[in-house]
């Protein structure tokens, strides 16, 4: 029977078979792809808001307003809270800083931008992505369409989340990740400004002209007309008037007033949406990209890491930030497109009168909990200090040669190194240079002018990118040639025949560099000067290198830093919470028995005593693994090796998680002795002091290559295996020395002052972020739902492409985003919130598959 | 513009003669005192009530006053010891027309009882260009009511008076030359100066009182609140804005928002204040020691230099950048300071801490300075320990452009375009740096510093009368008073502000004017009001219209300020939101509606199209039939062309149009509104 059946199957398959095949086709698509069929959102709404702390806004929706007997918020009430789902627990992945912050969100991949402001190590070009003024000019001038942010994710094939949505079915406002640029908003916003009844303008201008919220009532006005355009399919606002108040004032009243006012734009917005066609299918959502580490009655205090780097004891440097210092007391601050700033110190060791030419330290204080320190490689001072010393005249013939010999023996020692990065940029300058001719025939072979129609699908910002791509490899190309010309005479030096006095310094140690980064021994013993007693010969006339140089360590130097004046009690007397750096996992793994660690370990140094390392493995199916090995005291030496001794759990290391009374495990001990996945760790430590601290230092500190990206892909040409590698290298160029993290209420700003409050730790008031989701019923998004599971910022990207259809069950996109360059996502989507496929059945495989 | 050389040059002349001898005023000399182991000075007193204490006089025919004291324990004054140390300080009238309900109440003056008529011998002095310093107290007020500072109920008349007084001095007083022009103004800079202290200092025990009692004062025996929040916003906000010159114009709606932008204005400016003195303090090893009002907000800090430290730092580097006073490492005068010293004790945290903590490090510091926080940008030095000249140059820096620019050169910044240019830059310059010369903040800063050394118990009492004495030193009004004089003069004036309002032919009499004043408004169309106006200014304001006596004058006052409160509500909740449902308490909007309705005819325009506005953004049906039944009630073309605006909407419901189109056609028809005289909810504060 079950033959005959099998067999008339066969003859019927084979009789129909170009009919079956195509239709087997579809069940199978069908049931792989189960979110396409299910989701009913065509459209998002998102209301990006710069800083909101879900804790703030939840007590004040919570509160009620004695005049109307309703919620202090009352469309987030009505909105989110009764017609919709809010995460309790979401928090930033890594820093909880805007730029960093925001990438995570807008791609919901791995963090490749790890700061507001970047450096690179090699050329000082910086990356600034907070300051919009220069975006405006150079847009206006068609050098640029994209904000840099967004030009840094196109260089690494990370998409933004918006580029799901084709440019013609799209709203995208102003913010950091912009692309576009659209004059007339700012036009209209002006115009509207002022035109206005002449009594509403003498109130105003008797009361203070508000120039900000405008262009923010712009956009508004913009969205709500596009939301009237069935086709738009995605639309964004970005607000950031909360962030900027909260850094200036604790107080709970003007904090209610700024979220009243986002309250009244939740309201507009969703009124608009029931009012537009699609009402149904539509979800509005409120993200957040961190919280803020603001309490009432507690001033946040800054500390002057320029002029603690500009100090003798703190080494003396010539000090370069992106921020002018005191801005708002400087007259040159109100040049808008900020050059890169250099506070001179006059106490410098050697390099007295050229702080422009070699500033030693660049330092990125953006974020304000956390700072950022680039040091010149130590090697490149101790071989400056030579050169000077050995372009004296007077010197004894003994110290002379010992001095020589030093000198050489330093290049030696670093030949390997920089002699592969040398070789290796110079390869990669070589396909750049092609890559430029070719974009230079791509430009000229841009049409002049764009149809409406052409213009409607972006062609016209299209034709701006090749431009502007060619315009920052052009730069790129003369600075790291600039770089390489130095590197390579410092390189050729022989001693056979070294006239010390005929070299030009900066022909061989290069101006306004900082090098390679340094390793953990060079920042426990960096140079930052001859001692006092000049160079010293050791017994056997050598030079005696320990004796000869001022060192410092950065570590002891930056934790041990106290404060005359302690006022408020809740505050520690020091700024400094923790340093964090990487250190190679192949220096760490024989030390703690572990052999498939993935190549980044993160040190984190509270005090002599008081260090951890984090360690990390993937597992087979690529899930991020961490183990947190309290240890204390480690050094590393001369040559490169690490020792540490280990240390027993104990109140007191960094993050505090073992006293911290919210970490919830019964043996606390057993417990963080084993390893975790990521979303392990989030779950046991949300709500401790430093929520997913531990996670966030590996986002913030580790390196993500990004397999959309990868060098080594197949199929590559050679000049595209150069390009990628310039790419990542110039990702690790940005890489810091030392990340620091301020005190609970201690802050980094040097711009100006922050006494409000900040962000940018890993504490959990600064990373406790706001999502919320409602929708149209056709949305399934559930109604007055409250999401307890802790999720992290990488879980927003995918939950809005499973919202709409656009995400495969196994975290892989739909195959048209596939093509656009996006790839499977790292974080879990908000199950909770998607309706529909909240109880089905996950057909992932699990594996990572091109769809 | 042309210059007269020789004039020029006399005047010149004059002005350096002047500035020699007020600069010559001697400064006032270091005092020998020295007081041991002062505990810590910044502890705020235990209870908010140990601060302030309301007090309400009713006031025949329907009104109350009511009057903020305030316990002055830094003040030791000769009425001190009868009346403790209790001193009214603000006293507001409010018009209740003799009912508990709010919604027909009216805020009129506000006394700031310190502030007093001038004394002849004052006003002389106050008169003289270029005396820039105090010239004695009035010791005496008189038995007259005192000055109000504003009338809440009109304070547009401040603007009109202002202009008025503005195109006065121009028109009439400045072409007579040089001496009675610089004299007239300097008169009325002084004037102006004195009264915008006195502002300043009501605002500022308005705003502690609102801070310690959370706008609930007086609510302690189950009484009414004396004030609501939203009045207390209020009266700040109009306070602030007699600051500005069209402040008295901006329309009440926009009060709370104003009052709220200018508080987180000051805790912002406060709060970078406090952070740019710790760090400049810390970076220069010097001790920040910031003073609290009672509610707990950091007004004014201390500076203070280590005695060992001076010892042991003698080659320590200084930056005088924002701390304005000279270096204290390489002062002699500090090595042998003779002065007032204190011992501070520090734990091993090096926070501050008593005497008998253990472990507690004792160190010996001198003061250097105090400054106000609540200034733009920086810090103001109020008071430099070692040279009371310094604050005295920087008071007076401004002060003296202005005058020998305007007064003696007669350039202005409109008729001379050179002037203009260089004053912009100049301004510009001294803004962006944060330069301590800016007049108007340093009045408040003083005026606050006053009320601080008054309420603040923790200071040293010794300390505290040298940082008095020294910044009385610094005043530049001849019209100012001292602080005990204040004190006092503001008791007397309460005195004879209590015997006025207990007058039958004082505050009653008054009352009963200005509300028949306030009738004008209501009985007379625009052309009429203006030609009133007119008579007003002309006859230097002795002319007032006003409407006469008849019975129902309260209660046509009554309906009028009903129908304003109204009004007022209905606007703010239809600006307020696209759907104000979410926003509101219907009930509330549909109270305030059927009383629109019922006084239809007195209905003004705003309150027509805020009705309208709320038919649109509401989806209650008993609200959008409450809606069209006033605006059908009010007899005015513009409420039956609101009528006909909303039956155009196109996607309006039929069954709306065609109600709307039977009220329209036969509008006297209607059945009465129902509950139009409902009360609000038990226990639900009152709107407004």
């Amino acid at each position: 029977m079950i033959c005959i059946r099998h067999k008339q199957v066969r003859t019927f398959l084979s009789a129909h078979a170009r009919l079956v095949a195509p239709l087997l086709l579809v069940v199978a698509w069908m049931l792989l792809v189960p979110a396409i069929c299910s989701a009913q959102t065509k459209r998002v709404v998102i209301i990006k808001v710069d800083g909101l702390p879900y804790g703030l806004l939840d007590s004040f929706v919570k509160e009620r307003d004695e005049r109307t007997g309703k919620s202090r918020l009352p469309w987030f009430d009505y909105v989110f809270y009764q017609r919709g789902s809010r995460l309790a627990n979401f928090y930033t992945r890594g820093m909880s800083l805007s730029a960093p912050s925001w990438s995570t969100l807008d791609t919901g991949q791995h963090l490749q931008i790890k700061g507001n402001v970047e450096f690179d190590r090699y050329t000082l070009h910086t990356y600034d992505y907070l300051n919009f003024i220069p975006f405006y000019l150079k847009s206006a001038a068609g050098q640029r369409v994209d904000m840099p942010g967004a030009e840094v994710l196109d260089s690494l094939g990370v998409p933004l989340l918006f580029d799901a949505f084709s440019h013609e079915d799209r709203y995208i406002g102003f913010q950091l990740y912009q692309r576009g640029m659209r004059f007339m908003t700012l036009k209209e916003a002006m115009q509207r400004r002022f035109m206005k009844h002449p009594r509403e303008l003498l109130d105003e201008w008797t009361m203070g002209l508000d120039m900000r919220t405008p262009f923010f009532d712009q956009m508004e006005r913009e969205l709500k007309e596009k939301l009237s355009n069935p086709n738009t399919r995605y639309l964004d606002i970005y607000v950031s008037n909360f962030d900027h108040v909260a850094h200036h004032v604790n107080d709970r009243r003007s904090h209610l007033s700024e979220i009243q006012t986002i309250d009244a734009m939740v309201g507009r917005i969703w009124t608009a949406i029931q009012t537009s066609p699609q009402a149904q299918e539509t979800a509005l959502i409120i993200v957040s990209d961190h919280g803020f580490n603001t309490t009432e009655g507690v001033y946040s205090q800054g500390y002057n890491l320029v002029k603690l780097l500009g100090s003798p004891a703190g080494g003396a440097h010539h000090v370069v930030t992106k921020r002018r210092l005191m801005l708002d007391y400087s007259i040159k601050g109100i040049n808008f497109l900020v050059p890169l700033i250099t506070t001179t110190t006059d106490d410098s060791y050697y390099l007295a009168g050229q702080s422009t030419d070699y500033p030693t330290a660049l330092l990125d204080f953006d974020g304000n909990e956390r700072a950022s320190i680039h040091l010149r490689d130590s090697d490149l001072n101790l071989l400056h200090l030579l050169l000077q010393q050995l372009q004296r005249r007077k010197m004894s013939p003994a110290v002379r040669s010992a001095s020589v010999d030093a000198f050489f023996r330093t290049i030696e020692g670093r030949r390997p190194q920089w002699q592969k990065n040398l070789d290796e940029l110079n390869e990669e300058l070589a396909a750049l240079r092609k890559s430029i001719e070719q974009q230079r025939k791509l430009w000229e072979a841009e049409p002049r002018k764009f149809t409406p129609e052409e213009i409607k699908l972006g062609r016209d910002d299209q034709k701006k990118r090749v431009y502007a791509q060619l315009e920052r490899w052009t730069t790129q190309e003369k600075d790291y040639t600039e770089y390489v010309r130095t590197l390579t005479h410092l390189l050729a030096l022989r001693k056979e025949g070294f006239a010390p006095d005929k070299l030009k310094i900066e022909d061989v140690i290069a101006k306004r560099t900082m090098g390679e980064r340094n390793s953990v021994h060079e920042l426990q013993n960096y140079v930052v000067g001859l001692a006092s007693g000049g160079l010293h010969l050791k017994p056997d006339g050598s030079l005696d290198l320990a004796k000869s140089f001022r060192r410092v360590d950065y570590f002891a130097l930056i934790h041990n830093v106290t404060m005359r004046n302690n006022l408020q009690p809740k505050l520690a007397n020091s700024p400094v919470d923790m340093i964090v750096t990487r250190i190679s996992s192949d220096l760490v793994a024989p030390l703690v028995g572990e052999n498939d660690l993935t190549p980044d370990v993160v040190w984190v140094y509270g005090g002599r005593e008081k260090q951890a390392l984090i360690l990390a493995r993937k597992t087979e199916l690529g899930t991020l693994s961490l183990r947190y090995l309290p240890i204390r005291n480690l050094r590393q030496d001369a040559a490169g090796s690490i020792q540490f001794d280990p240390a027993v759990w104990a109140p007191g290391f960094p993050l505090r998680i073992f006293e911290d009374p919210e970490f919830a495990i019964p043996d606390r001990q057993e417990w963080l002795s084993q390893w975790h996945t990521d979303v392990e760790w989030l779950q046991v430590l949300h709500q401790t002091k430093y929520s997913n601290g531990l996670v966030g230092l590996y986002e913030e500190v580790a390196r993500h290559p990004n397999e959309n990206f990868s060098p080594d892909e197949p199929g590559l040409s050679r000049d595209e295996h150069l390009m990628r590698r310039l790419v990542r290298r110039q990702r690790e160029l940005i890489e810091t020395d030392l990340l620091l993290v301020a005190n609970d209420h201690w802050n980094f700003d040097v711009r100006g002052f922050n006494p409000g409050g900040n962000h940018g730790s890993f504490f959990r008031i600064s990373t406790h972020s706001t999502l919320m989701f409602a929708g149209g019923d056709r949305t399934g998004i559930p109604r007055a739902t409250t999401v307890d599971a802790p999720y992290d910022s990488l879980s927003f990207a995918p939950t809005v492409l499973a919202l709409t259809g656009n995400l495969r069950d196994d975290n892989n996109p739909i195959s048209t985003l596939w093509n656009k360059g996006f790839r499977r996502f790292p974080g879990r989507p908000v199950t909770e919130v998607l309706g529909h496929r909240q109880n089905q059945k996950l057909a992932a495989t699990g594996a990572v598959a091109i769809p | 513009m042309r210059f007269r050389p020789e004039g020029l040059r006399r005047r010149k002349t004059c002005v350096v003669v002047l500035l020699l001898v007020v600069f010559l005023i001697p400064a006032h000399p270091l005092i020998d005192r020295r007081v041991e182991a002062q505990n810590l000075p910044t502890s705020a007193p235990a209870t908010a009530s140990d601060i302030f204490r309301l007090e309400r006089v009713p006031v025949a025919g329907g009104a109350e006053l009511i009057t903020i004291h305030a316990k002055l324990s830094g003040l030791e004054t000769a009425g001190a010891s009868k009346a403790g140390p209790w001193v009214p300080m603000v006293t507001v009238l409010r018009d209740t027309l003799g009912d508990r309900s709010r919604e027909n109440d009216r805020l009129r003056y506000v006394w700031p009882l310190t502030y007093t008529r001038p004394t002849l011998r004052q006003r002389v002095f106050g008169a003289i260009p270029f005396l820039y310093a105090k010239v004695g107290n009035k010791k005496q007020a008189s038995d007259k009511a005192p000055p109000p500072v504003l009338d809440l109920a009109a304070p547009d008349r401040d603007v009109w008076n202002r202009i008025f007084w503005a195109a006065l001095q121009s028109l009439l007083l400045d072409p007579y030359g040089t001496p009675i022009k610089a004299s007239t103004r300097s008169y009325r800079q002084n004037i102006s100066d004195y009264r915008k202290a006195h502002v300043i200092r009501a605002l500022s025990v308005l705003s502690l009182y609102h801070a310690i009692e959370g706008g609930d004062g007086g609510d302690r025996a189950g009484e009414a609140p004396a004030f609501t929040e939203s009045e207390l916003a209020e009266i700040q906000a109009r306070l602030l804005l007699t600051d500005k010159t069209f402040g008295g114009l901006v329309d009440s709606l926009q009060l709370a928002r104003y009052s709220d932008q200018r508080a987180t204005g000051t805790l912002d400016e406060r709060g970078h204040n406090w952070e740019l003195m710790r760090q400049r303090a810390e970076a220069e090893s010097l001790y920040f020691d910031p003073l609290q009002m009672p509610d707990g907000s950091t007004t004014h800090a201390l500076l203070w230099v280590a005695r060992d430290d001076l010892a042991a730092r003698p080659n320590q580097q200084y930056s005088k950048r924002f701390l304005n006073i000279e270096n204290p490492w390489s002062d002699k005068r500090l090595k042998r300071w003779q002065g007032h010293v204190e011992t501070r004790y520090f734990d091993s945290e090096n926070r501050p801490v008593s005497a008998e903590h253990a472990g507690a490090r004792a160190v010996e510091m001198i003061p250097l300075a105090l400054y106000g926080l609540d200034h733009p940008k920086i810090p103001i030095l109020l008071v430099d320990f070692r040279d009371g000249l310094n604050p005295k140059k920087r008071e007076m820096s401004r002060r003296v452009l202005e005058d020998v620019t305007r007064n003696v050169l007669s350039l202005s910044r409109f008729g001379d375009v050179p002037y203009f240019l260089g004053r912009t830059l100049f301004d510009f310059v001294t803004g962006r740096r944060g330069m301590d010369i800016n007049q108007p903040s340093r009045l408040r800063t003083y005026s606050q510093l006053k009320l601080l050394l008054a309420l603040n118990e923790s200071l040293d009492p010794e300390l505290r009368d040298e940082i008095s004495h020294r910044s009385e030193k610094v005043s530049l009004n001849p019209i100012e008073n001292d602080l005990e004089a204040e004190a006092n003069v503001a008791r007397q004036q309460y005195a004879a502000l209590v015997a006025y309002a207990n007058s039958p032919k004082g505050l009653p009499a008054k009352l009963d004017r200005d509300r028949r004043a306030e009738l004008v408004t209501k009985e007379h169309g625009k052309g009429e009001r203006a030609l009133f106006s007119l008579a007003n200014i002309l006859s230097f304001g002795k002319y007032i219209h006003r409407e006469k006596h008849s019975p129902d004058v309260e209660a046509r006052l009554n309906i009028s300020r009903r129908l304003t409160y109204h009004s007022r509500f209905l606007r703010e909740v239809a600006q307020s939101s696209p759907q104000i449902d979410v926003v509101w308490n219907l009930d509330d909007v549909k109270r305030s509606l059927r009383f629109i309705a019922e006084h239809g005819s007195e209905a003004d325009s705003r309150a027509i199209s805020a009705t309208g506005k709320i038919f649109t953004r509401t989806q209650d049906d008993e609200t959008r039939r409450t809606c069209l039944e006033s605006l059908s009630r009010i007899d005015n073309p513009k409420a039956r062309k609101e009528l006909i605006r909303i039956s155009q909407i196109t996607d309006l419901d039929p069954a709306w149009k065609q109600l709307i189109t039977s009220y329209l056609d036969n509008p006297k028809r209607m059945e009465p509104l129902a509950a139009s005289d409902a009360k609000p909810r038990a226990n639900r504060p009152v709107q407004q």
